[in-house]
């Protein structure tokens, strides 16, 4: 009898110390990102996005229609759980990264991880998420190799690098008033470069175009002369880059001084989307086009996307939400959704609502059909558009449907014929 | 010139201090649960052996490298390599990488060693930054994008779930590299290195055959520095171009050393007992925030340190003790 | 292909130009700067902002740039180098880098990581000779390298003060023993180092972008042009220098840019190969 006191009483306490920890009722979500280094500034602006998503969970929006999980105050069938987001610098090194995913792990006992904008942080960080069963929501990075590994915790909600080049010519289809035929990609020497030229050459072969020239450079480098002259020798009809910002800004003043740009100038994100970038060098570079996975200009279409840029102003100084800090923003929602329907806060069933979420095209924020993940973790609803600068910002030039204005693209690329 | 004059009572007190850390690291995992701090000792032994390594090139010889990191590299992909493309295991692989990192420092160091002070050090720098453009333009070793180790959970290839086998691991290579310098330095080799340190023309004229110890302590410090590297990618799991051969990396290596006491069996030890907890530690506290404070106050620490403690931490040790300076 | 060869020629003035403050400082005081680079981003931001907040052009900040980093280099001498001459010479190392380190980061917290790049300034613009087609901001930036080039080669090589300097360099003691006070030359040296800095930073923000790590893009390099000219060697540096701009700009027209730097550095380990103390080292 009294064994039999003493077993309830402890379950009673167990459930009490349950209902305890639900009653402190706060979900923690560990973000891994380059807040230093090289990469800090786009960090800063994921860091941002992604306080934005945090807030629009916890808070009541009633205004924000578009967003289901923004309307109620926390996570509804967790009695109204707020998310937390415990940030971790990665520096940009995969070997830190990976330590702040054991930490966040182990120490800040995080239900979950996003991160790391880097593929090289990503793999390294969500190898951890794996090994330890933890589910990992990639929301940025564009490696197709993240979801070739054949894990079972990550998931991502960005479409890949084959998806984005397929895009590209996709939109280079729709040119009729300039060759497209010749195609050259400058990339830097890293993950991120390799992947997009992989890409390139798989989908020009595919879309019969050639790749005439294929111009690898270090990231940082000094002087980008040599890689731009190489590039003018070859005469491309399309030019496509895949550099950060630093290199971006590089670029776009050699090629001025140069006096060179190749009649299509096509940029694979990244830099190019960088408000600083568009701040900056946006009046001499007028004309650039870029795929992107988001516009401000959509608006029209997605009135919530209007309303989420306000917000993000408004925290970031000033800053626009872009096609990265926007992705980093769907990611913690879908993150929230899945955790929401799961119900619990353990690994496998948060995994398992992740593998089961089923979110259409009004769901979401970003213009995407949806987030449904493949067998492999990768959502096979997003896509990619393809944004042209002109005046302050971008504007949407494909898929046709989103075009705000009917004049663009203006190809080809004369911002500096002397 | 300090060691060998040392009177055998405090021999045999070093010999009790390794006992007592021996027993210390033993113990550790069992009186702390947090796999966080596990984490920082695995790296904190990681890098001491990597600074006790330098030493012998850096601190005996008084050759500052600073590309010592191409050693780690080489270990590293050796390692990975041999896991990919042949299965090979890391039981095999790591001191396959320890080998690789050792010829290739005999090969580079016909050139460099010649080399005395500053240039030396830049030509260090030299081969580790061609090293990292080769690697980045070799797809098949992984090019920009690098090699991953698989997931397993296996002793057999030395890959595990947990993080725990991996501090013994690291336990064990460091009492392995703790006990290389300590017995080379004390050697012969030791002797003539601090010799050549002091003035190499007077020790070759009094016939120490310097290219050949030369070569020696290059090459034993990249055989250490390669094991490590094999280390290194088993247990970080992923190896690239910029991780690898980076030199961040290197001047970390240098910074360990310096810190503790340049030429000491001990000092690099110390110098990472520091510097990689206080690394570590700001980085928790504030890394988060991403406003940069925490490298800040690395920094400050750094230039403190190097201010007030000229000779490194060991000096805290030899003021105290009975030791001439 | 003269493309190539003038756009390395000109990059190559500019690496010589960054690398020659570090020359001095290196060469005659025997202190391996390591936040040489972190000057140069110092000087970078003192002529952005100077436009930014007051439209002064860069031309025109560069002596601005330059009395700034003088102060710098005159309190990191004091404060840092001066303490630390009795100690083993490596850590001065350590601290060094940890200077650099707290500049960078202070930076950082100062103006934020985001990448700054200034609008059209006066430089802007190509100038065209020809088929080829050169950056202004580069040529000019070259042409005033070389004068402060010459300028320093007439106070070290030419001058009486000069003449102290090669001698404090040469052996600190002696120098010493014969009356010059090597404690103020070397404070005179990091001064002058670093005003040389100063005036590169100011007009390499006409063309380059800034960031609180920018420091790494071109110290690096400018390591290895004092290097590779021998250190004691001001023309040394120098002519490395420009080698280094056009010894890149080749490997990119006729091999690959892939591997720009590492022929950069191979020309460099062949260098010293043959001559064990660079071009025209004297120690």
């Amino acid at each position: 009898m009294k064994k039999l006191l003493a077993v309830l009483i402890a379950c009673y306490a167990l459930a009490l110390t349950d209902l305890a920890a639900a009653a402190d009722n706060v979900i923690r979500i560990g973000a891994i990102y380059p807040l230093s280094g090289a990469l800090a500034s786009t960090g800063s602006e994921l860091k941002a996005a992604i306080e934005l998503a945090a807030d629009l969970i916890n808070q009541t929006h009633p205004e924000l229609k578009g967003v289901a999980i923004a309307t109620g105050s926390g996570l509804a069938h967790l009695g109204g759980a707020k998310i937390e987001v415990v940030f971790a610098d990665s520096q940009g090194k995969p070997e830190i990264g990976q330590a702040e995913a054991e930490r966040l792990i182990d120490q800040e006992h995080v239900v979950a991880l996003i991160g790391a904008y880097q593929s090289a942080v990503t793999k390294t960080t969500s190898r951890i998420a794996e090994q330890r069963g933890v589910p990992y929501l990639n929301p940025e990075s564009s490696s197709p190799e993240l979801t070739e590994r054949g894990y079972k915790w990550f998931f991502r909600t960005t479409p890949n690098d084959e998806t984005f080049i397929g895009n590209m010519m996709q939109f280079l289809d729709t040119l009729k008033s300039v060759p497209t035929k010749r195609i050259a990609v400058v990339y830097e020497n890293t993950d991120f470069g390799v992947n997009t030229a992989k890409a390139v050459e798989k989908f020009a072969k595919q879309a019969r175009r050639e790749v005439v020239a294929s111009i690898p450079y270090s990231a940082g480098t000094a002087s980008v002369s040599s890689e731009t002259q190489k590039l003018a020798a070859s005469k491309p009809d399309v030019a496509i880059f895949a550099s950060y910002t630093s290199d971006a800004l590089l670029f776009v003043r050699t090629m001025r001084e140069a006096a060179y740009a190749p009649p299509v100038f096509l940029a694979n994100d990244a830099g190019f989307i960088d408000a600083r970038f568009v701040s900056e060098v946006g009046p001499q570079v007028q004309g650039v086009l870029t795929r992107d996975v988001w516009a401000n200009d959509l608006y029209t279409i997605k009135p919530v996307i209007k309303q989420l840029n306000d917000m993000f102003k408004a925290r970031s100084g000033g800053k626009e939400l872009n096609g990265n800090s926007a992705r980093s923003l769907q990611g913690v929602l879908v993150l929230a959704e899945a955790i929401d329907r799961a119900g619990s806060t353990k690994p496998e069933a948060i995994r398992q609502a992740l593998a089961a979420i089923d979110l259409s095209a009004d769901q979401v924020v970003m213009p995407w059909a949806g987030v449904k993940f493949d067998a492999s973790g990768q959502n096979e609803r997003g896509q990619g558009l393809i944004l042209q600068l002109v005046g302050s910002g971008y504007n949407t030039v494909w898929p046709e449907r989103y075009k705000q204005r009917q004049d663009l693209p203006t190809v080809p690329f004369l911002a500096w014929k002397h | 010139m300090k060691e060998a004059a040392r009177p055998a009572i405090v021999r045999s007190r070093g010999a009790r201090v390794v006992a007592v850390v021996v027993l210390a690291l033993a113990a550790f995992p069992f009186a702390v649960a947090d796999p966080f701090y596990r984490q920082i000792v695995v790296m904190t032994l990681m890098y001491g052996a990597l600074g006790a390594a330098w030493n012998l090139v850096g601190g005996f010889l008084g050759r500052v490298s600073f590309g010592h990191a191409v050693f780690l590299g080489l270990g590293a992909y050796t390692t990975l390599l041999l896991l990919h493309k042949l299965g090979l295991s890391p039981w095999l692989g790591i001191p396959a990488g320890g080998l690789i990192a050792a010829v290739s420092a005999f090969v580079v160091g016909r050139p460099t060693l010649r080399l005395t002070g500053h240039y030396f050090a830049m030509a260090t720098i030299a081969v580790l930054a061609v090293a990292h453009v080769l690697m980045v333009n070799w797809s098949w070793a992984g090019g920009a994008v690098g090699l991953e180790a698989p997931i397993a959970n296996s002793v057999w290839l030395l890959l595990f779930r947990s993080r725990a086998p991996y501090y013994w691991i690291a336990a064990v290579l460091a009492l392995l590299t703790l006990w290389a310098t300590y017995t080379l330095a004390r050697s012969r080799a030791g002797y003539y290195w601090r010799a050549i340190n002091g003035d190499e023309a007077a020790a070759r004229s009094l016939g120490v055959p310097a290219e050949r110890y030369k070569m020696l302590a290059f090459v034993m410090s990249a055989a250490l520095t390669g094991i490590w590297g094999g280390f290194y990618a088993i247990y970080v799991g992923f190896v690239d171009p910029d991780s690898a051969f980076s030199l961040t990396l290197s001047i970390q290596i240098v910074l360990v050393a310096i810190l503790g006491g340049v030429g000491t069996i001990t000092g690099p030890w110390l110098g990472a007992a520091l510097l990689v907890p206080l690394a570590e530690g700001m980085r928790v506290a504030m890394g988060g925030s991403g406003k940069g404070f925490d490298l800040l106050l690395y920094g400050l620490a750094i230039v403190l340190v190097s201010l007030f403690l000229p000779r490194g931490l060991i000096a805290l040790r030899l003021r105290r003790g009975a030791a001439p300076g | 292909m003269l493309e190539a060869l003038a756009t390395g020629l000109f990059n190559g003035l500019i690496y010589a130009a960054v690398a020659v403050g570090l020359a001095l400082i290196w060469g005659i005081t025997d202190v391996i700067n390591f936040a040489h680079g972190d000057f140069l981003m110092l000087a970078m931001y003192v002529a952005y902002w100077l436009f930014t907040l007051g439209h002064v052009d860069p031309t025109l900040s560069a002596p601005v740039a330059a009395c700034v980093l003088a102060f710098v280099g005159f309190f990191a001498y004091a404060l840092i180098i001066r303490p630390l001459q009795r100690a083993p010479a490596m850590i001065v190392i350590l601290a060094t880098f940890g200077l650099g380190l707290v500049l960078r980061q202070l930076a950082f917290i100062a103006f934020s990581p985001d990448y700054r790049n200034l609008p059209d300034t006066w430089l802007s613009g190509s100038i065209r000779l020809g088929d080829i087609s050169l950056g202004r901001p580069q040529v000019v930036t070259g042409v005033v390298a070389l004068a402060m080039i010459g300028v320093l080669f007439k106070l070290v090589y030419r001058t009486r003060w000069g003449r102290a300097l090669q001698a404090v360099a040469e052996d600190r003691l002696a120098a010493s023993l014969v009356g010059i006070p090597s404690d103020r030359v070397n404070a005179q040296v990091w001064m002058l180092g670093s005003a040389a800095v100063g005036v590169t930073g100011a007009l390499l923000t006409s063309f380059f972008y800034v960031f609180p790590s920018v420091g790494a893009v071109f110290g690096l390099l400018a390591f290895v042009a004092v290097a590779m000219g021998g250190f004691g060697a001001l023309p040394g540096a120098f002519l490395s220098g420009v080698l280094i701009g056009i010894v890149e700009a080749l490997t990119g027209y006729l091999v690959e840019p892939a591997y720009k730097t590492a022929s950069i550095f191979l020309i460099f380990l062949l260098v010293l190969w043959y001559r064990p103390r660079g071009l025209f080292g004297r120690w």
